[in-house]
């Protein structure tokens, strides 16, 4: 599966992804998934919102689903407070 | 065919005949790129410079696992790295995001003009700060534009880099560049960029499809960039 496709879902929508990019296999898809996410949190959080009800469904170029990552899997969430 | 390059520098200096023909001499050859080929490798001695007569071009930096950070983008009638003709080498690659024709400018002939031309030494010596002026502002996009303001700003500082040189039709202009080649101009990952593209579209802002971009609200696009064209120094004056 070389060429896949990374689809945003989330609160704001369906942002599809029509252009995809090379991924050597799953778990190569999976990190660029992982990575995607990453960025889009950062981003939220620099304007103050955590929101983890997303996730990215890759597919490959004939539309099947392969993959659905979470955004709560990018991430380790950590809430006690520090000592 | 360096008739860009001309109309670039003659946007903000005065070149006469004379020294329209030294500029024209300089070209030793043609050469045409693939996208994605690499133009100039960083850390080699360099004997030659280029000017990019169709095509985008970009300067790159990357890091050893990958993670690659475009610093500028070339249009048509841009020197891609006219800094070497001091440097003698680059820091940086220069590569071909799209299939590009370049112009190969020997130093030497470099050399002749900066003795023979003063003036032309100096418009050239515009030229680099010009490169350092637009550095500067992507390093202010860089580190504290928000996403949707990057975005907005990059394609501000295109649509008055390709008006100049003619390739602006209306508030539309071609850009065949992948979201892939937007996240590393700007930082983020081609998700992230999509989303801003689409982000930018439901605003009303403009439309990036089919390697064209089509700006909608021209001011306010402006505004949410906060771009202030003075950077690009833009004053037709004797330099």
């Amino acid at each position: 599966m070389p060429h896949v496709h990374f689809h945003l879902n989330n609160a704001v929508g369906l942002v599809h992804d029509g252009e995809g990019q090379e991924a050597a296999d799953l778990d190569e898809a999976r990190a660029i998934a992982i990575e995607n996410i990453r960025s889009i949190l950062a981003e939220d959080v620099r304007h103050g919102l955590i929101d983890l009800s997303g996730r990215i469904e890759v597919t490959d170029g004939d539309g099947r689903l392969l993959l659905v990552v979470p955004f709560a899997d990018a991430v380790t969430i950590r809430t006690d407070n520090a000592p | 065919m360096i008739e860009r390059h001309l109309m670039k520098l003659r946007a903000r200096d005065e070149v006469d005949a004379e020294e329209e023909e030294a500029i024209r001499g300089t070209v030793a050859e043609v050469r045409e790129y693939r996208s994605r080929e690499v133009i100039v490798r960083s850390h080699r001695a360099l004997e030659t410079s280029n000017i990019l007569l169709s095509g985008v071009a970009c300067r790159q930096k990357d890091l050893s696992d990958g993670r690659r950070q475009i610093t500028e983008l070339h249009v048509d009638g841009d020197y891609t790295d006219l800094h070497s003709f001091t440097l003698k080498s680059l820091d940086h690659e220069v590569m071909a995001l799209t299939d590009c024709t370049l112009a190969v400018i020997p130093h030497e002939r470099l050399q002749e003009i900066t003795r023979r031309f003063p003036h032309l030494t100096r418009v050239y010596w515009f030229a680099t700060n010009l490169d350092a002026a637009i550095h500067r502002e992507w390093a202010l996009s860089l580190g504290r534009r928000n996403a949707a303001e990057r975005m907005a700003h990059l394609f501000c500082e295109l649509h008055v880099r390709l008006g100049l040189v003619g390739l602006v039709d209306g508030e539309s202009y071609a850009l065949a560049l992948t979201q892939n080649d937007l996240a590393e101009c700007l930082g983020l990952t081609s998700v992230h960029v999509n989303r801003t593209l689409m982000q930018l579209r439901e605003d009303g802002l403009l439309e990036f499809r089919g390697g064209r971009v089509t700006i909608h609200d021209l001011p306010r696009l402006r505004a949410l960039a906060e771009f202030d064209e003075s950077y690009l120094y833009l004053e037709r004056r004797r330099r």
